[in-house]
């Protein structure tokens, strides 16, 4: 409450200062028909997360840049704040939302509301269920497809797999497993010989992997983690346990620390969501459609898959 | 997970004095509560034995008391608190604050490993004092104050850590929780002599009685001359401080200051309390007690591991646990009235 408060204060203070300054320049990117300066209300899914705090800060970034008045505020998980967050939008009449979806069922309010009002919606990073103007993001299930993939080339497409998931029921969790599955389908040699959720947390992942080894040992040949937090727990577990040379172990995100140890070789691979470009392409939409210009329904951002060979042009 | 509600202490019976309260602790020691447990914990050890051979090795056990030391830190802090008839809801977010302070200051080849150490204990001590001092003070309930520090605190680790999990810790500060020493894991040997110091304190000293004394009936306590307001911040110090050094070892076992570390830590902590026979009402509970029941849930969770139950029935589980050992409790209590 209180940070949307200062929030709003100080953008009201910003909005003032930019008034002043931008008097005469009526040719400003970022203007709508009447002249105005866009506004457009970003709702986050969670601002505790890594990855959305990239594609937030990547937002502003882009924001800046076009001279457009970004709102971002934390939904924390919530669907529930979430809809309420772009129900304030509508309200402020912002000419654009942002929407980065808590949940694919519960957050669905939102953009049927925010299409009730006449106001552009853009699903950024997840789904709804319902369709909003336009949607920015990657495909899930195609990350899923890619770890496993890997996994069952370097395996030679024979060997016992473990997959952790992220928390169960939610979009990524589902969609994940369903590309590894699909993967997991086609080489009838690979057993998924244990899953289990270690909730995306790199503690529970390493107490999970600690577990598993106690009642696999040596039969694990790889494990592929539903994000980087829990794969890098597996990493220290297995290298604990003097077992990491012998287990191949893949998970998802390319956060700065799975880079680092993509590095150092402990950690296989892993898969390249690219938060700047889903930030930077979430605001680029939301701008075309609030000056009426022509815009894709639909972006799609491609994963990609980091080994040690490539490495060298994500890290930064 | 427990029932927040029912720990809120409820009306005591105002009959008793001081020297009674004393009694009655001594003999609810020996009551059934901390064996009623221990034959559990027993009994469960025995049925995972008999179904998974992998669960009675050294190797095993090992890992599970490792995986334990975090959640019985927490709980032993938590029992001083549980005693003197408070609670603490902030100490999960108190793990987050002072594992990214940590993590701050233990790069490599900047500052010996002494000061990451020191200063995320300072900070869970300060936090904790900051607890003490508002309940104190203000007579609010504590599980009003703590909820508010909960929130508190994990604004301030997202702060410090910008949201951002703080990597590229020393070898020296990930020794604390990734170590050995003579083949046995550091978090192991914290974990016993921060059991062998909270039960001397608790059991031996003064202090310890003190705690007993005003959880047990705080009019009593008062009467016979205890500073109610000295105690409760001890108590919520210690409390902090035990929860900064469960947070310095989670962020070095996991080599990382994780902003949103510990979340729902709380509850595991009070639950190992509770479970261990620590009486949400105040004046009752062991150390003993309290690692029996952070054992338990341990020994629990690895074992449906092992078994590769989904972790959906480990949380059934566990609830049902606790609510047998709040039965347990209250049906103890009756008894001793």
């Amino acid at each position: 409450m209180m940070k949307s408060v200062t929030l709003l204060s100080s953008l009201v203070f910003m909005a003032i200062l930019h008034m002043g300054c931008n008097q005469g320049s009526s040719s400003e990117q970022g203007q709508n028909s009447e002249g105005k300066k866009l506004v457009v209300g970003a709702t986050m899914l969670s601002m505790q997360n890594e990855f959305i705090v990239n594609v937030a800060d990547e937002m502003e970034k882009k924001a800046n840049e076009s001279n457009v008045e970004l709102i971002v505020v934390d939904a924390e998980r919530s669907p529930l704040k979430q809809v309420e967050q772009v129900e304030s939008f509508i309200a402020q009449k912002v000419d654009a939302i942002i929407l980065n979806p808590c949940e694919v069922e519960a957050s669905s309010p939102a953009v049927t509301k925010a299409m009730a009002a006449k106001i552009p919606i853009i699903n950024v990073n997840s789904a709804t269920s319902a369709k909003p103007t336009a949607f920015v993001g990657s495909d899930d299930v195609e990350s899923g497809r890619i770890a496993m993939k890997y996994i069952a080339e370097k395996l030679g497409g024979k060997g016992n797999v473990v997959m952790m998931h992220g928390l169960m029921g939610q979009a990524a969790q589902i969609q994940r497993e369903q590309g590894a599955q699909e993967i997991l389908k086609q080489y009838p040699n690979m057993k998924l010989l244990a899953h289990q959720t270690a909730g995306w947390d790199r503690a529970k992942g390493m107490a999970l992997m600690e577990n598993w080894i106690q009642s696999y040992g040596n039969q694990i040949n790889a494990v592929f983690a539903q994000n980087d937090e829990m794969g890098m727990g597996a990493v220290k577990a297995l290298t604990d346990a003097g077992l990491k040379n012998k287990v191949i172990v893949v998970s998802i995100d390319a956060i700065p620390d799975a880079l680092q140890a993509v590095k150092k070789g402990t950690l296989d691979a892993t898969v390249f969501q690219n938060a700047q470009q889903q930030g930077s392409k979430a605001i680029e939409t939301a701008i075309r459609i609030a000056k009426g210009e022509s815009y894709e329904k639909e972006t799609l951002i491609p994963f990609q898959l980091v080994t040690k060979e490539n490495l060298a042009k994500f890290l930064n | 997970m427990p029932n927040l509600c029912s720990m809120i202490p409820t009306q005591k019976p105002k009959s008793t004095y001081l020297n009674q309260v004393g009694e009655s602790y001594k003999t609810r020691l020996r009551g059934l509560s901390t064996y009623g447990i221990l034959l559990a914990f027993i009994a469960i050890c025995i049925v995972l034995a008999l179904i998974t051979p992998r669960f009675l090795t050294i190797s095993n056990l090992t890992i599970v008391l490792t995986q334990v030391s975090i959640n019985a830190l927490l709980a032993f802090g938590v029992t001083f608190v549980i005693i003197t008839g408070g609670i603490d809801l902030s100490i999960g977010s108190m793990v987050a604050v002072t594992g990214v302070v940590a993590a701050m200051f233990a790069h490599p080849d900047t500052y010996p490993v002494g000061v990451p150490l020191l200063m995320g204990l300072l900070t869970g001590l300060l936090f904790g004092a900051f607890n003490g001092l508002v309940i104190t003070r203000s007579k609010v309930h504590p599980f009003i104050v703590t909820l508010g520090t909960m929130t508190m605190g994990r604004g301030l680790a997202l702060i410090l850590s910008k949201g951002r999990p703080i990597s590229n810790l020393s070898d020296e500060f990930n020794f604390i929780g990734g170590g050995q020493v003579l083949g046995i894991p550091m978090p192991i040997i914290i974990l016993i002599v921060f059991f062998i110091i909270c039960s001397v304190l608790l059991q031996k000293t003064v202090l310890g009685r003190y705690m007993y004394a005003v959880g047990g009936n705080e009019q009593a306590a008062r009467a016979s001359g205890i500073s109610l307001n000295k105690v409760k911040m001890v108590v919520y110090t210690l409390c902090g401080g035990l929860a900064g050094l469960a947070g310095i070892v989670l962020t070095s076992r996991i080599t990382t200051g994780q902003p949103n570390a510990g979340a729902g830590f709380e509850l595991d902590a009070i639950a190992a309390a509770i479970i261990g026979g620590t009486s949400t009402s105040g004046g009752t509970g062991t150390m003993t007690g309290t690692l029996i029941g952070a054992l338990l849930i341990g020994v629990i969770s690895n074992g449906l591991d092992l078994l590769n139950v989904t972790s959906y029935y480990q949380q059934v589980v566990m609830g049902i646990i606790i609510i047998g050992a709040v039965v347990l409790d209250s049906w103890n209590q009756n008894r001793n009235k």
